[in-house]
């Protein structure tokens, strides 16, 4: 079910003023995020963020179309096997 | 016979169930077109007349997006999942299902015929 319009998006509070930080100095150090339920907001875009996947970070570059969509989406926690393609029988 | 949105020729069945051979339209668009344009659902598609045809075109025209139209929507709403490189978009360049369903059995829609893999447990060696 998606979230109530009345609460808003979820955005990490902490994470939003270190952002407003690093906006108002102008500089694209990229932050490091664990919590990657966090909704991407419009001030996000063109900053850099370092998303824990569980393991390592995996940085994501915000562009504005990732607005409304969660940090955690661009960083993927699992390893994507798949098997070698399937000789063709004769 | 009547000639609708584009392509489509819906044919001499019950109008409201005709317009649903248009691609975008199901059975709640097409009474909502119909209870706008004010012509009886229960009216046959090739008994319609000029006039009512054109009227029904109008209304889809200017209040849906339909076929090509709309597949394209589609097709550019996936795309942009995949510019940006999300966990959707990603799904979808797997063709793996995209809204979280399971993947050990089924999900052969989006997967395609089985290929069967050596040295993999069966369902029923699960057991």
């Amino acid at each position: 079910m998606s979230r109530s319009m009345k609460k808003g998006p979820y955005v990490d509070e902490v994470l939003f003023n270190k952002v407003a930080r690093l906006r108002d100095t102008g500089a694209n150090t990229p932050v490091k995020v664990w919590n990657r339920a966090c909704t991407i907001v419009p001030e996000f875009v063109g900053q850099n963020f370092d998303v824990h996947n569980g393991k390592t970070f995996i940085r994501v570059y915000v562009t504005e179309d990732m607005v409304g969509h969660k940090l955690g989406e661009f960083a993927p926690t699992r390893t994507f096997r798949s098997h070698t393609a399937r000789e063709v029988k004769k | 016979m009547p000639r609708i949105a584009g392509v489509d020729i819906p044919s001499a069945k019950r109008i409201d169930v005709a317009l649903q051979y248009i691609y975008g339209i199901g059975a709640h668009r097409a009474q909502e077109i119909l209870r706008k344009a004010g012509i009886d659902a229960s009216v046959r598609a090739n008994k319609l007349t000029e006039d009512e045809v054109s009227r029904i075109a109008g209304i889809i025209e200017r209040d849906y997006a339909v076929e090509g139209q709309l597949r394209r929507q589609v097709q550019q709403n996936i795309a942009r999942l995949r510019d940006i490189r999300c966990y959707r978009g990603l799904r979808h360049m797997r063709g793996l299902p995209v809204r979280g369903q399971r993947t050990r059995t089924n999900a052969r829609t989006r997967k395609g015929p089985r290929k069967t893999v050596a040295g993999k447990k069966s369902v029923k060696e699960m057991r």
